[in-house]
């Protein structure tokens, strides 16, 4: 189990922010073996600064990152697997070599670090590419390179930050399962990313931060019962402000009014709906992770 | 440990198998090669051909051992005197009585001629002059040109490699800083094993430049007959330009090192490592000045204050004999000077490698926290 707590950092200020910029300031989350732990967040919230901070390559001001009960150390954070935000590879550097380099570097023997190699080439269809200079590579194929450098070991954590921007989505769907493959087998995995619906599929448990703080989490079951179901109704040409004095908000996509809702007489507002145009939809739903995403950094 | 070595070892293969490497190996070893026997081409050598008439050779090569002869037959005069007018003799000795030359004779052959005929004749005559004892009372200045030379030539040498091989650490540093390598390298390396495996790494190869340079040059050199002009102890001299490179290149790539970890990228190298440069051109500039004046004040003292005596000091004994407790003493503080620079360089790079952005300052980096 991975506990962060209490993380805070202040970054010195520049000219124009004399007092420092506050990026955490207390976020606290916890990750179960074999969970996916999506880290979501608005640009700038923290999540970048939260996981160096766990990768020990950022120190905090003050809080604890602890592994299996004990300070997260040295020698553990070793074994954890890091992609980070901005991408870093030897750009001459043949891809196989490179993947194996870094597997030599986490402890790997030569032999066990040409295997790991030749499996992830082969997982995240890159073979044909084994003996390209890196820099030859398509920027997506990069990422997928980054990826098995975080992958080549073995590691017992994973903590991957945007690990899915800039993939096409057949290697989405390739990383997808990678990762899958790891949780089953009782790897924690944290990734951050800013494709909301991707979170929702593939994550056990979601952390919203905004602001350097932590501001929801949970299971996507639990944010959504925190959340409450809601009342969704589609009009067609209605007049504006039908929807007056009634709970709720209204977007409008064309000639579509769309009143979403938590609250309300349900009867009262489908009255007023029929009124005011043609109903297409009018039914309960559940928040989408975008939706809660929405309302907890508001 | 082992990710020392694996970083070390990463450095040496990635030049190596680079064209720049190998190309630049090469040029290295012609230059070397070139150098070695430029002495005796330009220098053309001392040898004449003489050619005899009804005469006796005389035993020139006995008076004068560095001096080739070559000495011809003709069966008379005017054979003799046509070969001296075509330039194939530099002159001709007609029936042990007469000298013909194209011109005026060349100084040092005339005097050798008439000095030994007189010899011989006398000798003939019964007569024995035990010839002058040459008793030098002031410093052996036999190899004085051939110390210089070497001098020269090692200080070139040693501040190319050392200015080399110190921008090659410099610009791998802000490679790993700049594309954030270090962020994946250093959640598997403690940060003193990624900045002493580069330096043992690209150290590694500068001593493959250098030792390279040394056998070559050696190898020419005897191979050119310029060697015989070597003073003695050059295996020495070898072993020692070999220790201070070592010790020369410690501490100044621990320093570029360092200043590189200040700066994220490429481009801001030069200017970062500017004051470094003038430190190593400053050393280079003495040392230079120093194999003209390898006994004076100046020379002796530098030889003792790091870094200048990583240079100073081997060039000083290359130019001229320096006693074994001086040399132990100046590498004494070098080694020092080196142990302080790895500790304080060491800190300022752990601190600064990932803090990308804006450049740093070394000072300050070095008194935060
Ligand atoms: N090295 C730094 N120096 C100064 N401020 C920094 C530094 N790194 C991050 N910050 C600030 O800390 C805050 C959090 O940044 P962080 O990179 O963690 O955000 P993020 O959640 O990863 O955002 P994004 O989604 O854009 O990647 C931001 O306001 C940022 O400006
Ligand atoms: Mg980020």
């Amino acid at each position: 189990m991975l506990e962060i707590n209490e993380l805070r950092k202040r970054f010195a200020g520049g000219p124009d922010a004399p007092g420092g910029k506050v990026a955490l300031d207390g976020i606290s989350f916890t990750v179960r073996p074999g969970e996916m732990y999506g880290f979501v967040g608005a640009n700038g919230a923290g999540k970048t600064t939260t996981m160096r901070i766990v990768m020990g390559v950022l120190q905090a001001d003050s809080g604890t990152v602890s592994w299996q009960g004990g300070p997260l150390g040295y020698d553990a954070r070793q074994r954890f697997g890091y992609m980070p935000e901005e991408r870093g590879l030897y750009q001459k550097m043949r891809v196989a070599e490179q993947i194996e380099y870094f597997g030599r570097l986490h402890g790997l023997s030569p032999q066990a670090a040409r295997k790991a190699t030749d499996d992830l080439l082969e997982q995240l269809g890159l073979t044909q590419r084994r003996g390209d200079a890196v820099q030859a590579l398509s920027l997506g194929n990069q990422q997928r390179v980054q990826l098995a450098v975080a992958l080549v070991h073995d590691p017992e954590v994973l903590i991957l930050d945007e690990p899915f921007s800039g993939l096409d989505p057949i290697a989405v769907d390739a990383l997808a399962s990678a990762l899958q493959e790891r949780c089953r087998s009782g790897v924690p995995v944290i990734f951050s990313s800013h494709q909301l619906e991707l979170v929702e599929r593939l994550c056990d448990a979601v952390g919203i931060v905004s602001g350097g703080r932590m501001v929801a989490t949970g299971t996507v079951a639990e944010l959504r019962a925190a959340e409450g179901n809601a009342l969704r109704v589609v009009v067609r040409d209605a007049a504006p402000g039908w929807a007056d004095g009634l709970p709720g908000t209204v977007t409008v996509q064309g000639d579509r009014h769309i009143l979403r809702t938590t609250g309300g007489d349900d009867q009262e507002i489908l009255r007023r709906a029929v009124k005011a145009g043609h109903v297409e939809h009018f039914g309960v739903e559940q928040p989408t992770l975008t939706e809660i995403f929405k309302e907890a950094v508001a | 440990m082992n990710g020392l070595m694996l970083i070390a070892r990463r450095e040496i293969t990635t030049q190596v198998r680079t064209r720049a490497f190998v190309i630049g190996l090469l040029i290295t070893a012609a230059l070397v090669a070139a150098v070695s026997f430029l002495p005796k081409i330009m220098g053309g050598g001392d040898s004449y051909t003489i050619g005899v008439v009804n005469s006796q050779q005389l035993p020139l090569h006995t008076a004068a051992p560095d001096i080739e002869f070559e000495w011809r037959t003709f069966a008379d005069e005017a054979a003799a005197k046509q070969a001296v007018l075509a330039g194939d003799l530099d002159a001709a000795l007609v029936n042990g009585s007469k000298v013909l030359t194209d011109g005026e004779i060349d100084t040092e052959l005339g005097v050798l001629l008439q000095s030994v005929n007189r010899e011989v004749r006398l000798g003939a005559a019964g007569v024995s002059i035990p010839p002058l004892e040459m008793v030098s009372v002031g410093a052996d200045t036999r190899y004085e040109a051939a110390r210089t030379g070497i001098a020269t030539v090692l200080v070139l040498v040693l501040f190319m490699l050392l200015m080399g091989q110190i921008v090659m650490v410099a610009m791998g540093v802000v490679e790993e800083k700049g594309s954030r390598i270090v962020e994946i390298l250093l959640s598997s390396v403690r940060p003193w094993q990624l900045l002493g495996g580069k330096i043992l790494g690209l150290g590694v190869l500068g001593l493959i430049n250098l030792v390279t340079i040394l056998v070559v040059g050696l190898a020419a050199a005897s191979f050119s007959g310029l060697a015989a002009d070597f003073p003695p102890g050059i295996a020495t001299l070898v072993i020692a330009v070999l220790l201070w490179f070592v010790l020369g290149y410690a501490f100044f790539a621990t320093l570029s090192a360092a200043f590189a970890s200040l700066v994220s990228r490429q481009e801001e190298v030069n200017s970062v490592l500017t004051p470094l440069t003038m430190m190593i051109m400053a050393t280079y500039f003495v040392s230079f000045y120093v194999t003209n004046d390898p006994t004076g004040t100046l020379a002796t003292v530098l030889s003792y204050v790091p870094p200048f005596s990583s240079m100073v000091m081997p060039v000083r004994m290359a130019a001229t004999e320096v006693p074994l407790w001086q040399v132990g003493a100046s590498m004494a503080a070098m080694v020092v000077a080196v142990l302080v620079v790895l500790k304080l360089g060491s800190t300022v790079y752990e601190r600064a490698v990932l803090r990308t952005g804006a450049r740093l300052k070394f000072g300050e980096v070095l008194r935060a926290r």
